[in-house]
């Protein structure tokens, strides 16, 4: 990533666009920091803010004509925020909070001509930026049609007070004048720029023409003048007023400086922004009335008129994700951190766990209104990482090995169907399923062989998707290589996928391979009869994040399981917005904890019993305490008639176990071949109390771990005792990590009390 | 994690030896960086005790620090 392209996703992410009401603000008060304040009861942060942007905000805040209101979101359930009555209430009970400093004078003579609002604040800002200032006006008071305002809206003293407030900054205020030629011309020689508030009577008089001011600039005819304020076709708005006399004082200082009065001025005034905020589920409340209209808010009125404010902001995509909602922030400012993280030579990168914990599963991308790209970035910036060696090596290493044996000879095969020697159909149920359910692996390809013709072929292996999350892109090539040259070899026949994620690989990277889904496939064949009583309904579907952009397998599913006549209710984060089950981008395996949230989030998605499609879903889900069973459970239902909703996660090294061993079986059984030789180690026999297994589970330790550790211990005798209890302790490094077991000879093999590993290597070690 | 001493009283003795393990100091290595460090050691054969809270405490802890390096 490099900083044109971290620019470009920091604009796609919109969390820090303006509120709607700061945006249809001319003058970008902060509407919702100021409705913040109120709802806390922080009456001086309230009024703080508005001294912040506000000029005068004794007599604006009592006056504001809220154009903010019509933009109001709160408006899409209740009635919009009373900002008017708001503000009123603030500037009537708290006094100034914040006076704006004023800078060093710095030469600049400027004139304002007029004294109504508009004037006023030109005059003050341009004060305030250390011009020398004179107001010149044939009133002989400030306010200009602001003083048609009734005493108890305005007090005649409040407006008045606006001629202290100038003072206070050294504004010259001279009353009185005639406004005609020659006082014209005093004006334009004594003056480097000047500004006609048209709130203001007698300017027809003067020979400069301020009834078309330029929209962006406020210049009129003659240079260094300019002109605003007034009633325009829309009537006599007060914030337009403020609006006017902001812009010309902007422009007079531009003009002052000598620098372009165009250039980049889009977010003055009111302007689009492209904050999304979503008002569904959000209980719709009714504007606060005042007891006593006539005194208006009080305290306790305005703090609960002011909490029905939303709040605005996107935060849409990190509602719905554990990945976001554990790192506590939005795309925008991960991707700053990813970039950072990237340019560390020397020192920590702290974002590796973050950019490991991605599950690259798509949803916030589908529910960003920008589709801001997180899963790209996250996956190619491990491809960056393993690139410069900059990847911890633990992150992934325990499901490249995981991967590394899927596709090793004990657990990887690919054969004709028995007794022919060509292939229409190659069934491929990859690595999870073979793991999680051989059973139903093995059911499946019989049901198949049955009713296609043509010869049914099958592959156990791994499609790599491992390897491609992970960011090991020459791995991931390598695999997907013999992938294509193994199908080849067979003829190239249609590949039927039980796994989605398989299909999405085959789909993105194999695109000349004929790949469907085995959904799609059921779905136009004869179901086998089901043998397994009907489950408690209704049921809900957990669809797999890989079949995010597949419609038509999810459809497929969802026939098959109509067919079978289970009713589903649907969860509202299914189909397209589906979360991930903490597997994909191999999130659980980077950062444990969070993949047992995410699971459990997912699972939680619905009170009902729980139906998956995705072997690695079911059993996360499952291991997260959660009812749910495998669609193919109910197409193909094992001998035994254990509750499918009830079948446990199998764990990493029973899934290890159920693929070699249904390679042996399906050899053996189907094409009556010779079994594989296991290596010596397994002939050492374990017995693994449960909570033992669970620890190993989370610590990433196999059975195969242990029964070398043992078989090594046993060989050499290179062991600690404990003569207490008779436990011995031992260790082994296979690779590249150091397992230890606590492990008691019993009469039959090895009863297993603790396993830990580390990767920190001791002396003697090889490295 | 240099110069540290991980040395406790241990109910562990060598298994191959038959010996009480004693405190010694020995180097411990990960991503290229070296730690001497004290350890329960068999003071015959030379195994090297590593108890479960030091690999799952301040071992993976550092080993993590040096992975983000
Ligand atoms: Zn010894």
């Amino acid at each position: 990533m490099d900083q044109p392209q971290l620019r470009t996703l920091e604009a796609t992410c919109i969390q820090e666009e303006s509120p709607q009401c700061s945006a249809a603000c001319p003058i970008h008060i902060d509407v919702r920091a100021f409705m913040g304040c109120l709802a806390k009861e922080d009456w001086r942060g309230a009024r703080r803010v508005l001294d912040r942007t506000m000029p005068f905000a004794d007599i604006v805040g009592r006056i504001c004509d809220e154009p903010c209101r019509r933009a109001c979101k709160r408006a899409e359930t209740g009635d919009p925020l009373a900002v008017g009555s708001l503000e009123r209430f603030c500037v009537t009970t708290v006094p100034m909070v914040l006076k704006q400093p004023r800078l060093p004078a710095k030469g600049g003579s400027v004139a304002v001509i007029g004294s109504g609002l508009s004037a006023m604040t030109a005059a003050l800002d341009l004060a305030r930026k250390g011009r020398n200032v004179v107001m010149m006006t044939g009133d002989e008071e400030v306010g200009g049609s602001l003083r048609g305002y009734a005493e108890e809206i305005l007090p005649a003293r409040v407006l008045s007070g606006a001629v202290e407030t100038l003072d206070s900054y050294g504004v010259n205020i001279q009353f009185g004048w005639s406004l005609n030629k020659e006082f014209f011309d005093i004006v334009r020689q004594d003056s480097d720029a000047v500004f006609f508030d048209r709130d203001c009577a007698g300017l027809a008089s003067l020979p400069v023409d301020c009834t078309h001011p330029d929209p962006l600039t406020l210049a009129v005819g003659n240079d260094g003048c300019f002109a605003g304020g007034g009633t325009t076709e829309n009537g006599f708005s007060i914030m337009k007023q403020v609006e006017d006399g902001r812009r010309a004082a902007l422009s007079i200082e531009r003009y002052l400086q000598k620098v372009s009065l165009t250039a980049q001025r889009e977010r003055e005034g009111a302007c689009p922004t492209r904050l999304h905020t979503v008002t569904i589920g959000i209980e719709s409340l009714k504007e606060v009335q005042p007891a006593d209209p006539s005194t208006g808010f009080t305290q306790q009125e305005s703090a609960r008129e002011a909490s029905r404010c939303i709040q605005c902001e996107c935060m849409e995509c990190v509602k719905q994700c554990a990945f976001l909602q554990e790192f506590k922030d939005y795309p925008k400012r991960l991707v700053r951190k990813i970039y950072n993280n990237q340019a560390i030579v020397q020192g920590t990168r702290t974002a590796n766990k973050m950019i490991n914990s991605c599950m690259l599963c798509g949803q916030c991308t589908v529910i960003c209104p920008h589709d801001f790209p997180m899963a790209t970035v996250c996956r190619s910036t491990r491809e960056n990482m393993v690139a410069k060696s900059t990847m911890p090596p633990s992150a992934h290493e325990f499901a490249l090995q995981d991967m590394e044996f899927s596709l090793g000879e004990f657990s990887a095969m690919t054969r004709h169907q028995p007794g022919r020697d060509s292939s229409r159909f190659l069934f491929y149920p990859g690595c999870q399923l073979a793991g999680s359910a051989p059973f139903a692996v093995e059911q499946t390809y019989l049901h198949l062989t049955g009713h296609l013709a043509g010869g049914v072929g099958l592959m156990l292996g791994c499609c790599g998707i491992p390897a491609h999350w992970s960011g090991r892109q020459e791995l991931f090539n390598q695999t997907m290589q013999s992938f294509q040259a193994e199908v080849n070899r067979l003829g190239d026949p249609l590949i039927i996928t039980a796994c989605s994620s398989c299909y999405a690989v085959f789909k993105e990277f194999a695109p000349e391979l004929q790949v469907q889904s085995l959904w799609q496939i059921l779905d136009r064949m004869e179901l086998p009869e089901r043998k397994t009583a009907i489950p408690p309904q209704p049921m809900t579907i957990h669809d797999p994040c890989t079949v995010r952009h597949d419609p038509e397998i999810r459809a497929s599913v969802r026939n098959i399981i109509k067919k079978l006549g289970i009713s589903i209710e649907e969860q509202p984060y299914s189909g397209e917005l589906t979360d991930c089950c903490g597997y994909g981008g191999l999130m659980q395996f980077a950062n444990v904890p969070l993949g047992e949230k995410a699971a459990r989030a997912k699972g939680l998605r619905s009170d009902l019993d729980g139906l998956a499609y995705c072997a690695m879903c079911r059993d996360n889900i499952a291991a997260s305490g959660r009812r749910i069973a495998h669609l193919l459970d109910y197409l193909f239902p094992a001998a035994e008639q254990e509750d499918p909703l009830l079948r446990p996660n199998p764990g990493f090294s029973r899934r290890h176990e159920n693929r070699a061993r249904l390679k042996q079986h399906l050899l053996n059984t189907l094409w009556h071949e010779e079994p594989v030789m296991t290596p010596d180690y397994k002939s050492i026999k374990l017995f693994i109390p449960p909570q033992v297994m669970e620890l190993m589970n989370t610590r990433h330790i196999l059975e195969d771990d242990i029964q070398k550790v043992i078989f090594q211990a046993e060989q050499t005798g290179k062991r600690l005792v404990d003569p207490e209890n008779g436990h011995f302790l031992a260790s082994f490094k296979p690779v590249r990590v150091t397992y230890w077991v606590e492990y008691q000879p019993d009469k039959q093999g090895y009863i297993v009390h603790n396993a830990y590993s580390h990767r920190m290597i001791l002396p003697g070690d090889a490295k | 994690m240099s110069n540290f001493s991980f040395i406790s009283e241990t109910e562990w003795r060598c298994g191959c030896c038959n010996k009480e393990l004693q405190p010694r100091k020995v180097n411990v290595e990960y991503m290229g960086s070296v730690f001497n460090v004290e350890l329960m050691v068999c003071p015959v054969c030379g195994f090297v005790l590593v108890p479960e809270d030091l690999a799952l405490g301040k071992m993976l802890e550092v080993e993590q620090l040096l992975e983000d390096k």
